[in-house]
């Protein structure tokens, strides 16, 4: 497959990619232009009369803020994949009793509107004291993608061949080393996209940030841009650079996650 | 439960594999039993932490919501905590509204279109970038850049995008001779805007699980395909979609789940309008909550328990094909 | 079975009991709740600490001998966050609400009225305090108010021969639209998106008529609404009208191309910085003179608190911004806020004689929970709007889509 690899494939892939982002293109293209263009009839294709305010707004309020969305992204995947991926494992191999019920539960627990999610951690917080704090938020964002993750490594993890597990266990091994040594490697790729979920969720949460984090020192920054929406007037130019420059660091983590995916192919981990 | 110990009972003695043999030969009786007793703690033990995580915090949101559908949560009975209790009436009041009806509507036809593309682009999508070409890696990471954009600035995005009189589309269409098309302020088209942009949203979430549940599908198995000269369509019918199949029974039910649930990008492209002809059963509870002036919490809440019930519905359409594949 | 019931549950306790005091642990403290440091809510999120509004809030604190923690959500977030913390009673001290949210708050029984508090509240105007009144009680003191007006481009205008002192009544201007749009500009740009802002901008059209919000249905209510399908239907406005906020409007118009805006008084210094020649119009009556416009603006309210010892500085943070100084320097931060007293404004403008057209608008101006409505304003409001985006999409005319507006709002109501 390595061998021939056609331009055309990847001139498709090029056109399909310029396709898809082309709303980007045009967020880019507000977040450079005046306030007075950006409703001009027709609408221009180009800033040809750029403007760098937004992006210097951005640059000297915005930064700190993408720092803390980092952290409290990272900090979700961490909490998530530690609770979602022994239960994963539970439910997929070890014949959990109860495993259907409990998949039940996940379902509705992913169909509990954010915003009354929000009230109840705004009342648990209230009293444990962890208003404003990024890990308050960590855990609330995390809700979002516990039960997805659960959902998605289960029906990965099933797809596992017993005799691998089986024949650890013959080997001698705990189901706990069964599971670290085995299992684990094994999931990378669905761990990897399980994790890049609930990154991207963080990333973009709002309902959570705006009701538990609201005054904190560390905020995200969803919650910064609304600096530029004003109860009469909104900022297009700066909401737009914001959105392009946190989605930098964040697009290079998701292009440098992918190919990892890429490079992992199961076979390799199989085969050992 | 019976079910689940003669499927674990029946993966044991069918397995056909010398390993699997040897371990069920080896050891005697009693360790046999032993084991599975220990294997039975061990399932609990791992699953543990989860069921203490949902507990803990989704218990009380989901009480909660229920709580406030079965009281009348005026803002006065919000902050003093008395609300009267008012059994059904909210849901009476809900199924007997002349929104309800359109809602459902729109809901449907906003899940099922929104879910069927967002599916078959993704699964195309997925199977084209994994032939490994030139640059396939960054540009499926690409792919995830609309997934980075807050939801405020995509939805904004596309309505800038979608504006009759001023926007890109309708001048690139002028361009070719198609006169104004309201996209956002007409009844017709309405929806339908809002579906395109659902549609582009969801399009890297069905791309990223798909793909990774092709990678999954180990390469011996197509290369011994193309050995006996199957085409590349006859490869992906007779092996990708069949081995695909869990991982996009999963997909779609989380596709589902998810869509019913979709507000922010309704709301800020059309706000459910004009009128309520892109109003889905999500964008009127939240309109009810938080679109007035005036919170009206319990009505809101037994919209939400509505999308509750239809998502379990489809929760147990999932238990029943994953039962069908276990039994085959 | 039972016994291993029994046993899982009991390590289910031990687990869920140590996340609990682990994360008891790490909880660092509350939010201030020290005596020295008062909390204050505002929907002002574009500015922040360094502006010159989060300058005077921190001074006004500092005048009364305390520090002032402030925090700032969109409108709606405000409201609903609000409800959150009275329902915990863990209430800011003051907080500053946009005008039609305070009859539903003061409802709740989370405010404090003005008279608890020894505030005088006689000097205020009383068509821009009667938002905060609930029978008889008042339950907030307005910072500054402001109102809609017709913003023209004279540019526009004087290319196309119109004159504005023509512009007197509904016909003049609709002419005046026509003139602009056979000059190949476009006529007038407003905001009916299905929000509270379709109803807000709506109004001075539905009072000029001499509607009434208890009469949805009325032949002046349709009339009003006709006005506007007629213009989409004439092509003297965009069909994006229908999806427009006012931001988008006033994105609109600053490209140049319209004749005419409805936009308001926070639009006075981006109007001054255009490209163009703008001016600024009351919005007329059906038949002559100025309509209604409704009020806009924010009111300063109190939240009841348990340790009604805080009460005494609350009062001082509050005073100083309702003094005739304060609200003239409020005014001035947020270019512009019209001040609620004779005073206020008198001095206001002799810093500014230019905004003497806006005080003129906010004093004929009237508020949207007056005529007694109250609470009972948002459920009226969201018909209105409902109302006028079918209206406007064509998908009932406007006799219909009123009446059935006015069915729904009754049977809200109740």
């Amino acid at each position: 497959m390595n061998g021939h690899r056609p331009w055309w494939k990847t001139a498709l892939g090029v056109f399909f990619t310029a396709l898809m982002l082309f709303p980007v293109y045009w967020m880019v293209n507000v977040s450079l232009t005046e306030t007075g263009d950006m409703r001009s009839d027709p609408p221009h294709w180009f800033p040809w009369n750029p403007t760098l305010e937004g992006y210097r707004n951005v640059l000297d309020h915005q930064l700190p803020h993408l720092g803390t969305s980092m952290l409290i992204g990272l900090g979700t995947v961490v909490l998530t994949l530690v609770v979602a991926a022994p239960a994963a494992y539970s439910l997929a191999q070890l014949n959990l009793r109860g495993g259907k019920t409990l998949n039940f539960v996940l379902l509705v627990a992913q169909m509990i509107p954010g915003v009354i999610m929000a009230m109840g951690f705004y009342a648990i917080y209230i009293k444990l004291g962890l208003l404003n704090t990024v890990w308050g938020l960590i855990v609330a964002d995390s809700t979002v993608a516990v039960p997805f993750a659960v959902l998605l490594l289960t029906t990965f993890m099933q797809g596992i061949p017993r005799e691998l597990t089986q024949a650890a266990t013959v080997d001698g091994a705990g189901t706990w080393r069964t599971f670290w040594s085995v299992v684990l490697p094994v999931s990378r790729n669905s761990m990897i996209t399980a994790s890049l979920f609930a990154f991207l969720w963080s990333w973009s949460d709002f309902i959570f940030a705006s009701t538990l984090n609201r005054n904190g020192d560390l905020i995200p920054i969803t919650l910064g841009i609304y600096k530029y929406i004003g109860n009469n007037t909104t900022q297009w130019n700066s909401i737009m650079a914001t959105a392009v420059v946190a989605s930098i660091p964040a697009a290079v983590l998701l292009v440098v996650a992918q190919r990892y995916v890429a490079a992992g192919v199961t076979a390799g981990a199989v085969k050992d | 439960m019976k079910m689940t110990q003669t499927r674990s009972v029946g993966a044991g003695a069918a397995a056909p594999d010398g390993v699997a043999a040897r371990a069920v030969a080896a050891p005697s009786g009693r360790t046999a039993s032993h084991r599975s007793r220990s294997t039975r703690w061990a399932a609990v033990g791992f699953a543990a932490p989860l069921v203490v995580y949902l507990v803990a915090f989704y218990a009380f949101p989901l009480w909660r919501n229920i709580e406030l559908s079965l009281h009348d949560y005026t803002p006065r009975a919000f902050v003093q905590g008395n609300a009267e209790f008012v059994g059904l009436d909210n849901y009476a009041d809900v199924l007997s509204s002349r929104t309800f009806w359109p809602a459902l509507r729109n809901t449907a036809l906003f899940v099922v279109v929104s879910i069927a593309f967002q599916y078959v682009l993704g699964l195309a999508l997925a199977v084209f970038f994994r032939q490994n070409f030139r640059l396939s890696g960054v540009l499926r990471g690409m792919f995830l850049i609309p997934w980075l954009l807050p939801l405020i600035v995509s939805a904004s995005t596309w309505s800038w995008m979608l504006n009759s009189d001023n926007g890109i589309i309708n001048s690139v269409l002028g361009a070719f001779g198609v006169g104004q098309v309201n996209w956002l302020t007409s009844p017709e088209w309405a929806l339908v805007s809002v579906i395109v942009a659902n549609i582009w949203l969801g399009i890297p979430f069905n791309l990223v699980i798909l793909y990774s549940g092709l990678q999954n599908i180990p390469g011996d198995v197509y290369e011994a395909a193309s050995l006996d000269g199957a085409s590349a369509w006859q490869q992906f019918r007779k092996i990708t979609f069949p081995l695909l199949r869990p991982v996009s029974i999963i997909t779609l039910l989380l596709g589902l789940i998810y869509t019913l649930k979709v507000v922010d990008i309704i709301w800020i492209m059309t706000t459910g309008g004009p009128g309520s002809s892109s109003t889905t059963l999500a964008v009127w509870s939240y309109r009810e909550a938080f679109g007035t002036g005036q919170p009206d919490f319990s009505p809101a809440a037994a919209v939400g328990n509505l999308l509750i019930l239809i998502a379990l519905a489809f929760g147990f359409v999932y238990l029943h094909l994953q039962r069908r594949q276990e039994q085959s | 079975m039972r016994k291993t019931t029994i046993r899982s549950l009991g390590v289910l306790g031990a687990v869920t009991l140590a996340a609990v005091s682990l994360t008891a642990c790490s909880s660092d403290g509350g939010s201030g709740d020290a005596a020295g440091s008062y909390t204050w809510w505002d929907p002002y999120p574009q500015h922040d600490a360094a502006s010159d509004w989060g300058k005077r809030v921190e001074a006004c604190g500092v005048e009364a001998g305390v520090t002032v923690q402030r925090t700032a959500y969109d409108t709606t977030a405000l409201t609903n966050q609000a409800m959150l913390s009275a329902q915990e009673g863990t209430s800011p001290d003051v907080i500053l609400l946009d005008n039609p949210a305070v009859s539903t708050l003061a409802d709740t029984g989370m405010l404090n009225t003005m008279e608890e508090f020894g505030f005088d509240t006689s000097a205020i105007d009383a068509n821009l305090i009667a938002a905060g009144q609930i029978d008889g009680d008042t339950f907030g003191i307005p910072i500054g108010a402001n109102t809609l007006a017709l913003f023209y481009n004279q540019d526009v205008l004087t290319a196309a021969g119109v004159d504005t002192a023509s512009i007197t009544d509904w016909a003049s201007l609709t002419d005046a639209l026509a003139k602009v749009t056979s000059s190949g500009k476009k006529g007038i740009t407003f905001a009916g998106i299905g929000t509270e802002e379709g109803s807000f901008q709506f109004l001075p059209w539905f009072w000029g008529a001499g509607a009434d919000l208890r009469e949805l249905d009325s032949p002046q209510a349709v009339a009003a609404l006709e006005l506007w399908t007629g213009w989409l239907a004439d092509g003297y406005a965009p069909n994006s009208v229908i999806s427009n906020s006012q931001n988008t409007t006033w994105e609109e118009f600053l490209t140049g191309d319209f004749g005419f805006v409805v936009n308001g008084t926070w639009q006075i210094n981006s109007a001054a910085e255009a490209d163009f020649a703008t001016g600024v119009i009351p919005i007329p009556g059906q038949k002559g003179g100025s309509a209604a416009a409704p009020t806009g603006g924010e009111f300063v309210t109190m939240p009841v608190q348990k340790d009604e010892a805080r009460y005494d500085t609350t009062r001082k943070i509050v005073e100083c911004m309702t003094t005739t100084d304060g609200f003239v320097e409020t005014g001035t931060t947020f270019a512009y806020y019209i001040p609620p007293t004779a005073d206020g404004q008198a001095a206001i403008l002799a810093e500014n004689a230019d905004l003497e057209p806006w005080v003129d608008a906010v004093n004929a101006a009237k508020g949207r929970t007056s005529d007694d409505l109250g609470t009972d304003y948002p459920k009226v409001s969201e018909q209105l709007w409902t109302a006028v985006q079918e209206a406007l999409s064509g998908v009932e005319t406007p006799e219909v889509a009123l009446q059935q507006a006015q069915e729904a709002a009754e049977a809200a109501i109740g």
